[in-house]
């Protein structure tokens, strides 16, 4: 049992460096306090209302170690990358393998390296670093992250190769596994990314992962998070981004896999027609749990948003989807809209989705809408009358509803997983070739 | 080919249908015509295999197989079609995928090898000049933004397609204007062959100038009440449904 959250800290001795920066340590040190404070979020708190964590306290966990970063890696799930279109950075139970992964440091403009080995990196990011708020799952983060990625791309860098980050846990031993991931683009950069989470089948690990992100004027992220650990594995994780003038941040969380995934994205629009699109996938079954929360900080003029969240829920599963709008004073002229459309298909799933507005500026435009249905009665017959299986039917409109998010995603390797997973097989991406 | 045997069905607890009797061979056309809420499309909706509907008396046998004991996908691997008075949008599906997957969901089930995509496309691309459907239509989503007539042609494509033994036409005819429902008509006579037999439920006699029927049937109140040639169709045209009641009142 895990009682108390302070109970994850990490033995101070257990340190796989000690070349740590001095004001690191006295932040670590103080964080540790923090959790010790805070405890576990419960239901009282506004943003925990729909999320317990019950299931997680039943877990001893333990931090994850360097020798932990070993674990046997031919009982790794299969990863299918396209090496001629990808370049990947691989990280075992939160540490860095640098020997697993196809990226080099040889591409111009961009350079990718452990977080916790790049010491300038640490220090120009301290604050981020040193920040928690009254996050319990931050202050544990930033007391016990053993490492993470930073990225840095170069002013008016236009990275072709897409980055494929894959974090796998595995082993037999619960693990918490505490990431920190820094991802910077100067000016007018440009960079595709994509953030995987997986895990072994007999994994019941915990992660925690927080990445914060900064998109100087004119840059463009995109970034595509998966979510595809074992059904026993969790996570926590916490996306913080800025977007200054003219940049723009596009990203899309896909969640299939996973106990417990709790994200947090809050995106900061800090300069004139800084610009965001959220979109979202999660399918849960069994009693997977799924929430998202985003929030979206228009803090000057002229700033845009959207977000589409798509949620397909059966069996027991439970999904929340609260999104967050902040329209500063004086932040005029901007646009936010923000869709979240769930489909259930059990009687016992359930979806709790919530917009949430704070408008202080009054020549704004925003709009928001959820909307909670079920598999369409008369098109499932309709099909089933033409010869289509019931299975099959119903995957198909399940597919149709997921597509729109899918389609988004330009990486092909990626889409096509997807659409098998929805759809059983690939031919879908098939017959649209041959038939247009 | 079909036979009905005192069909008794309910919705809800209320009875709509009353004692059915129809038998249709192959190579026949039977319109059963009859007023509004006379049961006509519950007759349809139950041959198809639609929740919703409970069968409290009678029998249906297709092929000496009885149809209620199947699912509506196995009706269609038997060979059942039905054309739907509102066919349904699909938004997210593919006209032409969603065709390929009924017609190799009715192969599997008789046991015949699934088509590839090239022979598939190539066989749409002539049915579909025949039926005279837009062939941009095939890559729409299943009946989305499509229009009135449009929908209609698109379920007699699907009949071409998926060619079943048993074709069911409930109201085909209903929202066309006349040069649609000519072409709609004109699609379906081009599939009527000695293997294949058609009820076509309709409300109006018109479509019957156009797809002429061997037999026509009056349902009234759950019941057929009249069974005749083309004639009888002209005459419930003139007359209305109201004399047929009354006939059966005495």
């Amino acid at each position: 049992m895990t009682d108390v959250l302070s109970e994850l800290l990490p033995p101070s001795e257990s340190r796989h460096s000690l070349s740590e920066p001095d004001w690191l340590h006295e932040k670590r040190q103080e964080a540790g306090q923090a959790v010790k404070e805070l405890g576990f979020p419960n239901s009282g708190i506004e943003t925990w209302k729909y999320t317990s964590l019950h299931r997680l306290k039943k877990v001893d966990f333990r931090p994850a170690e360097i020798a932990d970063s070993t674990a046997d890696t031919t009982v790794m799930p299969k990863l299918e990358i396209d090496n001629s279109k990808e370049k990947t950075v691989i990280f075992i139970n939160g540490f860095f393998r640098e020997d697993l992964g196809t990226y080099k440091n040889t591409v111009a403009g961009i350079k990718i390296e452990p977080l916790y080995n790049n010491s300038n990196m640490l220090e120009k990011n301290q604050e981020f670093i040193s920040s928690y708020s009254n996050d319990a799952f931050a202050a544990l983060n930033l007391a016990g992250f053993s490492d993470g990625i930073s990225i840095e791309v170069d002013d008016n860098a236009l990275i072709s190769e897409t980055i494929r980050l894959v974090f796998i846990g595995e082993h037999r031993d619960p693990l918490l596994r505490n990431i920190k991931n820094i991802i910077q683009l100067g000016q007018n950069a440009q960079l595709r990314l994509i953030e995987e989470y997986r895990s072994g089948v007999s994994d019941f690990g915990l992660t925690n992962v927080s990445t914060n992100i900064v998109l100087q004027e004119g840059a463009r992220l995109n970034h595509h998070r998966l979510q595809n650990e074992a059904i026993s594995s969790s996570q926590i994780a916490k996306i913080v981004a800025s977007v200054e003038a003219n940049a723009s941040y596009n990203s899309d969380s896909i969640v299939l896999g996973g106990q417990l995934t709790r994200l947090e994205i809050d995106v900061a629009l800090t300069g004139e027609r800084a610009t965001c699109r959220l979109n979202g996938l999660f399918s849960g079954s069994g009693e997977q749990h799924i929430d998202h929360h985003t929030t979206v900080r228009h803090q000057v003029g002229d700033t845009h948003s959207e977000e589409l969240y798509r949620g397909i829920l059966d069996d027991k599963s439970r999904g929340v989807f609260n999104g967050k709008v902040v329209v500063e004073k004086d932040a005029q002229k901007i646009t936010a809209k923000q869709a979240s459309n769930n489909l259930l298909l059990s009687r016992t799933a359930e979806i709790d989705t919530k917009p949430e507005l704070q408008i202080y500026a009054d020549d704004v435009k925003c709009a928001h809408g959820a909307t909670i249905g079920q598999l369409d009665s008369a098109a499932l017959f309709y099909l089933r009358s033409r010869g289509i299986s019931e299975q099959k039917a119903r995957a198909l409109l399940i597919f149709a509803f997921a597509e729109e998010i899918i389609n988004t995603i330009p990486v092909d390797n990626l889409r096509s997983n997807l659409e098998r997973r929805f759809i059983g097989h690939n031919q879908m991406s098939e017959l649209k070739s041959e038939a247009c | 080919m079909l036979e009905i045997k005192n069909l008794h069905v309910a919705v809800e607890g209320k009875e709509i249908l009353s004692g059915i009797n129809l038998t249709v061979n192959a190579g026949e056309v039977h319109a059963v015509m009859g007023p509004n809420g006379s049961g006509k499309s519950t007759l349809s909706h139950v041959l198809a295999g639609k929740e919703g509907y409970e069968v409290t008396k009678g029998s249906i046998l297709f092929k000496e197989k009885s149809l209620l004991d199947l699912e509506p996908e196995e009706r269609a691997g038997e060979g059942v079609f039905l054309a739907f008075q509102y066919p349904i949008e699909i938004a997210g599906v593919n006209n032409v995928y969603m065709l390929k997957a009924a017609l190799n969901g009715i192969r599997a089930y008789r046991g015949e090898p699934e088509l590839s995509s090239v022979q598939f496309l190539k066989m749409v691309k002539d049915k579909v000049k025949a039926v005279g459907l837009d062939e941009g239509l095939l890559n729409r989503q299943v009946n989305s933004g499509f229009s009135g007539g449009e929908k209609k042609k698109n379920e007699i494509f699907q009949l071409s397609v998926l060619e079943p033994t048993l074709a069911v036409l409930d109201e085909t005819d209903s929202g066309l204007d006349i040069d649609a429902l000519k072409a709609v008509a004109d699609g379906v006579n081009k599939l009527r062959i000695a293997t294949r037999a058609f009820i076509v439920v309709t409300h109006y006699q018109r479509l019957l100038d156009h797809i002429v029927p061997d037999f026509v049937h009056v349902l009234s109140q759950g019941k057929i009440v009249r069974t005749g040639d083309k004639e009888l169709a002209l005459t419930l045209e003139e007359r209305g449904y109201d004399w047929l009641a009354e006939e059966n009142l005495v």
